[in-house]
This record gives C-alpha cells, structure tokens and sequence, in this order.
C-alpha cells in the first residue's frame, strides 16, 4: 500500500459518517485518481483492480500525459491535488489548481486530520489574491462545511490550525478570519518560532495545507 | 506572507453581530483585543529555555465555565465561552507565578540580552480553538507573555509537553499531573483558592518540600511502615547516603541555573530568585541527611526550614513564596488556608494513605 493509503480510508470513514447523518449528502469527498506517468498507464487495469481489492472507493481515474495533467486536474473540478512530488505540486499550484503535500510519514488515526499552516492564511490586502489561493480558500470553506455535519466530539473529521512563526496574534487572527469563512478550527497551536516537526509529529495529519509550498 | 504583530489592532467596542458584507480581515482587527503595543522580544528556543507549562484553568479562572461544562455539557460550553469571547477571563492560582517569572525574564535580559536561558510560559490546554480567542484576549488584557500554546481539542497535551522540552507543568486536572510525572516531568496540581495573600514583585520565591518532592519518598516509606523512631534511626544511619532524587528535583536545578547567572552579575545576595526547603524534617536529626543529599547534587537552596513535624503554614506565611510544592494535600490545604498558592505533587508512598494530621506525626506510630 502506498503513502496516500491511510488517507483514503479516513475519507472514506468521513463519506460514510455524512452519509450516515443524512443519506441524501451530497457534500462528499470524491477521490480521483490521476497519473502522467506512462509506465503506470500501461497497467492501468491492475492499479484498478488493486484499488477495488483494498475497498478504495476511487470514482475516476485519469491517466494523462505529463503536459497536460494540470489540464486534467481543471477538467475534473479538482478542488484539492495531493502528491509527493514537489515540483508536480508546484506545477499544479501555478495552473491555480490548490495542491498540497502528501504526509510522507504514514499516518496512523482513524480520524481525518488536516493541518493549515495558519501563517498563510492571513494576507494583507495589498496583495490580489492569486488562482491558487482563491481555490485554497474554497476548499477550505468546503473542509468547514463538512465539518460543521458533525458534533464537538466523535467527529471523523478534525480541522487543525498551525501557527509556525508568528506568535498569539497571528494564531488569533487567523482563527478569527478562518471562521469568518465559517471554517472553525478544533486544535490551534502556536509556536512562535519553536520547531515545527516534533510537533507535525504529534499532531498527524493525513495532509497540511501551507501556502505556496513555500514551508 | 504577512503577519499581523498586534501593532496595528484598534479593537474598540466588539461588534459580536454583524460579520455581514465586511471583510473578514477587518472584522478579525475589530474583535481582537489589543495587546502590549511595545517591541515584542522573541521567544526563546524550547531547548534552551526553562519551559513552564500551564493549563487554562490554573492561569485563569474559569470556574464558572467548568461548572457549565460538567453540569451542560461541551457544546454549552463552547457556546458561552464564543459568546463571553470579549470578556478576559480573571486571574487563576498560578496567575502570579507567571506574572514573577516574566519579572525574572525582564532581568535576565537586561543583564544577557542575547541569551535564550529565560522561563518561557506555555499554555497548554485540552480545550478546543473556540476557547482560543477568549484565551488570547485574556493574555492580551493582563500583558502576559505568553506566545506559544497548544490547544488540543480533547487530545492529551503530553507529547507535547514533551515536544517543547517542558520543565515543570501545572494543571487543575490531576490524572494529567501524573501522566506528566510518570514521563519524567516535574508536574503538579493546582487548586482554585479563596484567599492569596500579596507577594513580592521584585523576587520569585519558590519553596518545596522535602521528602516525596525534591527526595524521592523512601524515607516516608520507612516512616510509614515503621514509624517515627525507626524513621529517626534510618537517617541517622543513613546520613551520608544521599537520597533518590524526587519529581521536582530537576526543576529546582532549572532554577539554581538561572541563579548563578545573577550571581554572575553580582546578585548573590539580592537575588531575583529565592528558593527554599520547607520539610517537616528536624534541623536535629534528619534534617541533615537531606542538606547532604542537596550538596552531593551541586545544588543549593537558599534557605532550609526545619519544622521538626510542627505546621509549616506559619513558616509560609512568613516567607510568602509565589509557589509551594507539597505530596502531602493536607500540606497543601493548611497553605492554601492561609493565602500561600499551593500546589500537590501526586507522587510516593503519601497518595495511598489516607490524611494524617500533625498530632498523628508526633505521637508517632503503629506500623501501617
């Protein structure tokens, strides 16, 4: 099993506990899987049957050229693109298709935990706000949606906020404005400065979501 | 990447309702209380600081809110604590521990200004981020500075007490002050009191017990099972065997560090750090064995007080420590009784027994 594994089981616990609290939902995760690499193409029915062997529940696969996978992300509405590759997540990013990382440290819980790095949620005005941070932004306000289908406690779903550099300010701002976009946080934490890895250990995200990769 | 660094806020009159076509950056400026608008100095790397960990409910008092939570449940909580956001929370028991230590800081930085050895207070709270903003404004109302904070939504804080090297951690949650103790930090529990009485706000006082708190509990084993007399006779004997070292060992270390840099400055006898040992130990007897224990650590205390089993309420009275570390509850509560902030280190032999009261002590025994 790959990195994205663990992942893909906690999405699928989150679709299962919405559609439990109402089974008409409709906001669900939708998983697409998607390679440019053509080796993989070539066995693209045994990556399919593989994902179906391990209960994925993956509704469409792309298999694109390197050219155009950007374009098959904004074919497919992709609100978020995960991956390992750096350079393909920067690649993406600048096409404004809001990409993030993938945790290459296998996570372990069963709850659902995403990360904000909290120092690239607050911008000043003076700055227009780019493609991928407009997609950024709407992901959010989905990911605090979704959120919302379920209470304090028991949620398959945990939204964290991660302040690296600033201290209490930039934390509280950026809960502030996060929940103006009707995003409310469950954790926050604020390192004004302290290493962040010790942390990022503990905390376990399945994916963080930072600005620009620039972290 | 901006950062806002509270220069700039102009909080005036919170406007709770209207979120409404504003955008979302100005509303965020309005509804944060302003915070010290003076150069903020960085925080100190975790590795090199005396890291102090405190929960929400021992800095501030959040009684109301607690009984809210245990009587309605979390969601009510949540609820008033949203809705009281502009409402700082006021001080808790380890309010002026903390005020002290910033104190402390000051001075340390202005004899090494370039040095990271400072106390660096973090919060650490089980509660969820709706609770953070309220937090935030309280720290920002009492010009606290406290910079760094884990939030865990119902998570233990732990690892991270861990994670950020913490020397010594308070809590009003007992469970995790063993939790904490158990991992090899210096940890204990706070309680809400009627009565403190005024400190100094020139010089940190810190004063500890003895046996079960900076020893380790083998002799209140000895004391337990056989009484005073053979407790006498085993530290007799015993004398130049140092003592095993007790949870809060390493925290009055922490602090011995931090004296000989004044001292380095020429503060011995002025300085802005006091420490002392309260026990109810004699100065006679047993005493010794553990002045001896102190000097094989290479550490020093500044002043010893030997109660010889008589209550240590007057002797706190007269010194006032900021914070009084005790295994014993009924130490803790004849403190508390007079106005000393308290706090129990759940550790040893003491946490099975039951309360003993100080004529029990002098009469002395039948074994347990």
């Amino acid at each position: 099993v790959g990195v994205a594994f663990p992942l893909l089981q906690a999405l699928q616990r989150v679709n299962g506990r919405l559609l439990e609290e109402n089974p008409s939902e409709s906001l669900l995760f939708d998983v697409v899987l998607i390679t440019s690499d053509s080796q993989q193409q070539q066995q693209s029915s045994r990556i399919i049957s593989n994902t179906r062997h391990h209960g994925l529940e993956i509704s469409r696969f792309c298999f694109s050229s390197e050219e155009d996978f950007t374009e098959s992300l904004l074919k497919n509405n992709v609100h978020l693109f995960l991956t390992t590759d750096r350079d393909e997540a920067a690649q993406a990013s600048q096409k404004g298709v809001f990409s993030a990382l993938l945790n290459g440290k296998v996570a372990s819980s069963e709850q659902l935990r995403v990360v904000f790095c909290g120092d690239a949620v607050i911008r000043t005005d003076a700055e227009p706000p780019s493609a991928s941070q407009d997609a950024a932004q709407s992901f959010w306000a989905q990911l605090g949606e979704m959120r919302r289908r379920f209470g304090m406690l028991d949620s398959p779903l945990s939204l964290v906020l991660l302040t690296s550099r600033g201290g209490r300010e930039s934390c509280g701002t950026a809960l502030q404005t996060l929940r103006s976009r009707g995003v409310n946080m469950d954790e926050a934490y604020s390192l004004a400065g302290a290493p962040r890895s010790p942390i990022l250990s503990l905390l376990r995200p399945h994916f963080l979501l930072i600005n620009h990769l620039e972290d | 990447m901006s950062q806002n660094n509270g220069d700039t806020l102009t909080a005036r009159g919170p406007d709770l309702t209207s979120i409404n076509n504003r955008d979302p950056w100005e509303d965020a400026r309005m509804k944060l209380k302003p915070s010290t608008p003076t150069r903020k100095p960085k925080p100190p790397k975790p590795e090199n600081a005396i890291t102090i960990g405190v929960s929400a409910r021992v800095l501030f008092n959040m009684e109301k809110e607690q009984q809210i939570y245990e009587q309605q449940g979390l969601e009510d909580y949540i609820k008033y604590q949203v809705e009281h956001e502009t409402q700082p929370f006021s001080p808790g028991p380890a309010f002026s521990f903390v005020k002290a230590l910033e104190a402390v800081n000051t001075q340390l930085r202005e004899l090494y200004p370039d040095s990271e050895e400072l106390f660096d207070v973090v919060l650490m709270t089980n509660n969820h981020a709706y609770v953070g903003l309220r937090l935030i404004n309280t720290i920002n109302h009492h010009q606290l500075f406290i910079e760094r904070f884990c939030m865990t939504g119902g998570n233990s804080p732990i690892g991270y007490l861990k994670a950020y090297h913490t020397n010594l951690y308070l809590s009003s949650d007992p469970d995790k002050v063993r939790e904490a103790l158990e991992e090899g930090i210096a940890a204990a529990t706070m309680f809400t009191q009627e009565k403190i009485t005024e400190v100094s706000d020139t010089q940190l006082r810190v004063a500890f017990d003895g046996d079960a708190v900076l020893f380790s509990d083998e002799s209140e084993r000895i004391y337990k099972a056989h009484g005073l007399d053979k407790f006498f006779e085993h530290e007799k004997a015993h004398e130049n065997k140092p003592l095993d070292h007790g949870p809060l060992k390493c925290f009055l270390e922490a602090l011995g560090k931090l004296q000989k840099k004044f001292y380095g400055k020429g503060q011995r006898m002025d300085c802005p750090i006091r420490t002392y040992l309260v026990t109810a130990r004699s100065a006679a007897s047993s005493g010794t064995r553990a002045l001896k224990t102190l000097r094989s650590w290479g550490l020093e205390i500044d002043e010893a007080l030997f109660l010889a089993g008589a209550p240590k309420g007057p002797m706190l009275e007269k010194i006032r420590p900021h914070i009084f570390f005790d295994d014993q509850m009924f130490h803790v509560e004849g403190a508390a009784e007079i106005g000393t902030v308290a706090c129990h280190v759940p550790y040893g032999i003491s946490q099975a027994m039951p309360k003993k009261g100080i004529n029990d002590k002098e009469t002395s025994s039948a074994p347990k």
